[in-house]
């Protein structure tokens, strides 16, 4: 990936130099709005399901029929979630083949000692700000978290889906496990998506690089000092430090 | 002097006894004349008694007037003086009136509205039953009163108990035999268990309503829990009480409370307790027969579920805790998210909040510079 600068305007003082540097590909920015999109839906006809017996509940699904259309568009929408699954694996698997796949993503006992080195810091233990690459270890979380919470509901949804089928090959006690699984981990990863990837996202900064594509060069260097040096050649303080570790 | 005293004394006894005697007469038929009603018993069988004493009428039936003393006598009524006129009214003299009826279930229809006088909120409720409403629609044969409490030999309904399924077994054979082969009819006729429900106990009594609507389904799964969620009642046989509950919390249990807040009118398959357990012909789960043996219960899925498999039973847990031995899937499942789910979430807030703590330090810091 090479340093991408606009053009730069004349130069002039009262001009300031906003410098993007790239970030996601326009595949990876899709793939996100589907993720969006698709786990909206499901979430938003998924939730009447579980909490069928409330009374909120039974003002969405107030008659058979809706409980049916509800059900139907939680399919449509997993259907979405499972195509995107396999262009994400497809993809992968194409780059791996072609010696492309970055590694950046890939979980290391680098990150674990990330995670704790940034706790001793945010108890104000440790003065040293940590020197992330391209995905800083709570990105990592994020993302393999998902990875798993999608492949734990995709698989016990067509359980749910398919009772019959499944239990003439697995014993019958999997459909109340995945009943039991399906319910309990999409609340726990829409709370851990709440709480974790809406404060690193916009709370925290507003970083919208996953729909621009850019991130600024100011939280580049902030936050992922390594990737800046890559891209640019300039080293950072940071990641001088972090070299040193 | 001493015998004539004494002679006085016997006297005075003797006039004494006459005056009460004398006043007793002016006062009794003054009572009797005011209450006329209790003393035409043995009037009546004067001529009752007769085991001959019969009339033909229009339709050809012959009417048996006999009526017989001993069974009059061991009735309900009688020995609290309820006497014949009480429910005859219309009968006051001798001879009777004639009567004006084709058939003998004409006039059985016509006097059983004597019930009313006294029982009139039984007989009132008995106009908003399923019997009522077949007797509406044209079955003159659907019970009234006596058909089931019986007229002239009345007697307490539940004396022994089993008397009140048999009752109703002599129009519905069918479902008292299999009734009887249950284990709650069972226990009724074999041991007189005063637990086990007689159909009335789910039917209602006197308003008796259609078991065969929607509304009656999805308020059924309560009626067994009448008894079956009563730990008083189950601790004797060592039966289960968290079933309705455990049912209540199932796929099945859930669809069905939510059709009866909902939609009672709207007819549901999801299973109710009857639909496995079998309706008049329950038994224990242990009896071989039984629909929900092991042996039959895949069978009994498949009632709904045609397309299960031999490992579909395996999927039941709606009278079951988990437990690792029954439901070890569910059971580790379980266990995995009690500890998965607070991990990740409080392992989150608390990073996340120290991180905000130390965003705010870090901004005071620089302010204060």
């Amino acid at each position: 990936m090479k340093p991408t600068t606009p053009p730069l305007p004349p130069a002039s003082e009262q001009v300031r130099t906003e410098v993007h540097l790239a970030r996601f590909k326009l595949g990876q920015r899709w793939e996100h709005a589907i993720l969006i999109l698709s786990m909206t839906v499901l979430l938003l006809t998924g939730l009447p399901q579980k909490y069928r017996t409330a009374t909120w509940s039974h003002s969405i699904l107030s008659t058979p029929e809706r409980v049916e259309l509800v059900q139907q568009i939680h399919h449509i929408a997993a259907l979405l979630l499972i195509a995107e699954v396999f262009y994400h694996l497809g993809h992968a698997i194409y780059m791996l083949a072609r010696r492309q796949l970055p590694g950046d993503m890939l979980p290391t006992w680098q990150d674990v000692r990330d995670a704790w080195q940034s706790f001793k810091y945010l108890l104000f233990l440790s003065k040293k700000k940590l020197p992330f690459g391209k995905y800083n270890f709570e990105q990592k979380f994020t993302y393999w978290f998902i990875f798993f919470t999608v492949g734990i509901m995709v698989v016990s949804g067509f359980i749910l889906w398919f009772p019959e089928v499944w239990t003439r090959f697995f014993p019958g006690g999997i459909i109340p496990a995945a009943k039991l699984a399906h319910s309990t981990e999409a609340i726990v990863a829409v709370v851990f998506i709440i709480i974790w990837h809406f404060y690193h996202v916009h709370i925290e900064r507003l970083n919208l690089s996953m729909f621009t594509g850019w991130l600024n060069a100011h939280d580049t260097r902030q936050y992922h000092p390594l990737e800046y040096q890559r891209l640019t050649g300039e080293p950072t303080e940071n990641s001088e430090t972090g070299e040193s570790q | 002097m001493e015998r004539f005293e004494c002679h006085r004394n016997w006297l005075a006894v003797f006039f004494a006894v006459v005056l009460i005697l004398l006043t007793s007469f002016l006062i009794i038929p003054s009572v009797r004349a005011g209450e006329p009603a209790q003393e035409t018993e043995a009037y009546c069988l004067g001529c009752h008694n007769n085991p001959d004493l019969s009339l033909e009428l229009p339709s050809g039936e012959t009417l048996s007037l006999f009526i017989s003393p001993e069974i009059l006598g061991k009735s309900i009524h009688s020995p609290l003086g309820i006497e014949c006129e009480a429910c005859h009214t219309q009968i006051t003299t001798y001879p009777h009136p004639k009567l004006d009826y084709q058939s003998r279930r004409e006039l059985a229809r016509a006097y059983y509205q004597a019930c009313q006088k006294c029982h009139s909120d039984n007989y009132t409720k008995t106009l908003d039953s399923m019997h009522a409403q077949a007797a509406n629609a044209g079955n003159l044969n659907a019970p009234i009163c006596t058909d089931c409490h019986g007229a002239h030999d009345v007697q307490k309904p539940d004396k022994p108990r089993a008397n009140i399924s048999a009752t109703c077994g002599q129009c519905h054979t069918a479902i008292f035999v299999d009734y009887k082969a249950s284990i709650h009819g069972g226990a009724l006729i074999q041991e007189d268990n005063p637990d086990v429900p007689v159909c009335t106990d789910c039917h209602g009594v006197h308003n008796i309503q259609d078991p065969r609507t929607s509304q009656f389904r999805v308020e059924s799964p309560e009626l067994c829990a009448g008894c079956h969620a009563n730990q008083e009642l189950m601790g004797k046989y060592g039966l289960s009480t968290d079933v309705y509950n455990l049912y209540n919390l199932s796929w099945h249990g859930v669809d069905i409370s939510i059709y009866k807040a909902n939609w009672p009118t709207i007819w549901h398959e999801s299973a109710v307790c009857t639909d496995c357990h079998g309706v008049h012909n329950i038994l224990a789960t242990d009896n071989p027969a039984s629909t929900v043996n092991p042996a039959n219960l895949l069978a009994t899925c498949q009632k709904c579920h045609p397309q299960a498999g031999p490992n579909w039973t395996g999927a039941w847990t709606g009278h079951n805790r988990i437990s690792l031995e029954r439901t070890p899937f569910v059971f580790y499942t379980d266990a995995f998210y009690s500890i998965f789910s607070p991990v990740v979430l409080w392992g989150s807030i608390i990073y996340v909040v120290l991180q905000i703590i130390h965003s705010l330090v870090e901004r005071v810091k620089r302010s204060l510079r």
